[in-house]
C-alpha cells in the first residue's frame, strides 16, 4: 500500500504542479487546490497510465463524491492491481 | 395522474400506512410493483405505446446481460445508436421525422418519462459493460425504470442505489419524528407545486402575453409597461421552474422515503451558484452529474488520452457537445438547442475566467479572489441573470423569445 501511495503522490504532484504535496488517506478534493472535475479526470488518466489500472465511469465519479477521500482512491487502486495480478 | 393531485397523495399515504405491515421484502416489492404498473397504466394511452415501451426496456436489459457476459464496445455502440434513433423517432424530433415516411413519422407511440428512461438505460448499459452492476435482475431493472417516484421526471437515480434499497425494502426513517418530517416535506412540496409555482406561472403568462401582443413595438404597451413585463418574463418563469420542479422532487423524495426508498437530492440552492459550472451541481443536480459522467467524462477522457497536450483546449469542445446533447434531450424543438448552447457558453466562460485568474494571480491570488464576499455577490448575481436569460428559451420558441427581447430593447432604447 505504501508503494501505491508514493506512486499516486507523484502523480498528484505532477497533475497539480505542486512538488510539496503530501498525500494522506483523509485528504479530499477540498484539500487540494485545483482539484475540480476537469483536474479529476486528468488525475485519473495519469493514475491509470502510471499504475496500469483502468477505472470505470461510475468509479471515477464516486472518487470525487462527498465522503470519498484519497484513502478510498488508494484502496480502489490496490484492489484493481491485486485483481490484475 | 399528477403527483400534485389529492388522489396521488391519498394513495401514497395509504400505501405508506400499510407498507411495513407486509411480511418481508418480497411482498413489499410486489405491492410496489403493482403500484408502479397501476401508475403507468394511467399514463400509457394505447397498445402501440405498450409494445414500444416493452421493446425499449427489454432490449436494454438483454443487451446489458450480454455485455456483462461478453463485454463488446461494438455491441454497446451499435445498440446505443439504435436506442437513440428509436428515442428520436418516438419523441418525434422534426429533423428525424421530416426524413421518414408518413406512416412511421405519424406514429401513435407516446411514452411518459421516455427521456429519463433513456438516460437511465444508457447509465445501466455503460455500467454493465464496465462491471459496475453487481447483480442483474430483470424484476429489479423493470421496477427501477418504471419506479413511480422517478418515472415522470428527475431525480435521475443510479441503478446501484436503487437496487441497494430494493433488495431489502425496509424502513429508512428511524423514528416517528423522521416520518413526520417526511410528511411535512410532502406538504411543502404540494404547496410549492400546486399553489406558489402555479401563481408565478400565471404571472409569467400575463407578462409574456402582454409582450407578445405588443408585436415588436413597445409603443403599443408604453415604455415602462414593456420593461415591467419583460422583467416579469425574465424573473417569474425561473422562479416558477424552481418551485415547480423542486416541489415535485420534495413530493417524490419524501414519498419514496415513506416506502423505504432513498432518492438522491436534486437541488441545492441553485440560484446562489457563483458560476454556470457551480449551477449544474445545484440545479437538477442528478442531470448535471449524469451529463458529467456519461457525456463529458468519456468524451474528454478519450480526447485527453489521445491528445494530452491539446486536452485543455479541447475540453471546450466537450462542453459544447455535452450541453448540445443535453439541450436536445430536453425537447424536440430548436429553443432547447439554444438553451443547451448557452449553458456550454456559460460553462466555458467560467473555465476561461478561472484559468485567466490562475495565470495572472497564481493559486494564492485565485484563493483570495474566491474568498472575497464582494466578488461572490457579483458572481452570484451575474450567474443568476445569465441563467434567467437562458431559461427564457425554455417555455417559448425562438421567434417568440426574439420578439419579447426586441420589444424590451425598444422600450429601453
Amino acid at each position: 500500500m505504501e508503494e501505491i501511495r508514493e506512486q499516486v503522490q507523484e502523480v498528484f504532484r505532477e497533475v497539480f504542479e505542486d512538488s510539496t504535496l503530501l498525500l494522506n488517506a483523509q485528504m479530499t478534493a477540498e484539500d487540494v487546490e485545483g482539484w475540480d472535475s476537469l483536474a479529476h479526470i486528468n488525475l485519473i488518466i495519469a493514475i491509470e497510465k502510471r499504475l496500469k489500472v483502468k477505472f470505470a465511469t461510475a468509479e471515477i465519479s464516486r472518487l470525487k463524491e462527498d465522503g470519498a477521500n484519497v484513502g478510498s482512491m488508494l484502496e480502489l487502486v490496490a484492489r484493481k492491481r491485486k485483481l490484475s495480478q | 395522474m399528477s403527483v400534485a393531485s389529492l388522489q396521488f397523495v391519498a394513495a401514497l399515504l395509504l400505501l405508506s400506512a400499510v407498507f411495513f405491515y407486509l411480511p418481508g421484502s418480497q411482498w413489499r416489492q410486489g405491492l410496489l410493483a403493482v403500484c408502479n404498473a397501476a401508475f403507468l397504466y394511467l399514463l400509457i394511452p394505447n397498445g402501440a405505446s405498450w409494445v414500444a415501451l416493452g421493446l425499449f426496456l427489454l432490449s436494454g436489459y438483454a443487451v446489458a446481460w450480454l455485455l456483462r457476459k461478453w463485454p463488446s464496445h461494438m455491441l454497446l455502440s451499435a445498440y446505443l445508436v439504435a436506442l437513440v434513433a428509436a428515442f428520436l423517432i418516438m419523441r418525434k424530433y422534426e429533423f428525424v421525422t421530416a426524413n421518414l415516411p408518413d406512416s412511421i413519422a405519424a406514429h401513435a407511440v407516446s411514452i411518459v418519462g421516455l427521456s429519463y428512461m433513456l438516460f437511465r438505460q444508457v447509465h445501466f448499459l455503460v455500467d454493465a459493460i464496465q462491471g459496475q452492476i453487481e447483480r442483474l435482475s430483470l424484476w429489479a431493472y423493470v421496477n427501477y425504470q418504471l419506479n413511480l417516484f422517478t418515472l415522470l421526471s428527475g431525480p435521475i437515480q443510479r441503478y446501484q442505489d436503487f437496487y441497494d434499497r430494493w433488495k431489502e425494502l425496509g424502513p429508512v426513517l428511524e423514528d416517528g419524528h423522521a416520518v413526520r418530517r417526511a410528511h411535512f416535506r410532502l406538504l411543502i412540496g404540494l404547496i410549492k407545486l400546486a399553489f406558489i409555482a402555479a401563481f408565478f406561472m400565471s404571472l409569467y403568462q400575463r407578462s409574456a402575453q402582454a409582450l407578445i401582443q405588443a408585436d415588436g413595438g413597445a409603443s403599443a404597451l408604453g415604455q415602462y409597461a414593456a420593461i415591467g413585463h419583460f422583467l416579469g418574463v425574465l424573473y417569474f418563469y425561473p422562479i416558477y421552474l424552481y418551485l415547480n420542479f423542486s416541489g415535485y422532487c420534495d413530493i417524490v423524495i419524501a414519498g419514496a422515503l415513506l416506502v423505504g426508498m432513498k432518492l438522491p437530492e436534486n437541488f441545492d440552492k441553485p440560484y446562489l451558484a457563483r458560476n454556470v459550472i457551480d449551477f449544474w451541481t445545484r440545479f437538477h443536480r442528478t442531470l448535471g452529474f449524469w451529463i458529467r459522467d456519461y457525456l463529458f467524462l468519456p468524451l474528454y477522457k478519450g480526447i485527453a488520452e489521445r491528445w494530452p497536450r491539446r486536452a485543455d483546449s479541447l475540453a471546450f469542445l466537450c462542453y459544447f457537445v455535452a450541453f448540445f446533447i443535453a439541450g436536445v434531450w430536453h425537447g424536440p424543438t430548436a429553443n432547447f438547442v439554444v438553451y443547451g448552447l448557452l449553458q456550454a457558453i456559460g460553462v466555458s466562460a467560467a473555465k476561461i475566467w478561472e484559468r485567466h485568474l490562475l495565470k495572472r494571480h497564481g493559486r494564492a491570488g485565485l484563493r483570495q479572489y474566491l474568498q472575497s464576499s464582494r466578488v461572490r455577490a457579483v458572481a452570484i448575481a451575474g450567474t443568476l441573470h445569465f441563467e434567467f436569460i437562458s431559461i427564457l428559451f425554455f417555455p417559448a420558441d425562438i421567434p417568440t423569445v426574439v420578439q419579447m427581447l426586441r420589444t424590451a430593447f425598444r422600450a429601453v432604447a
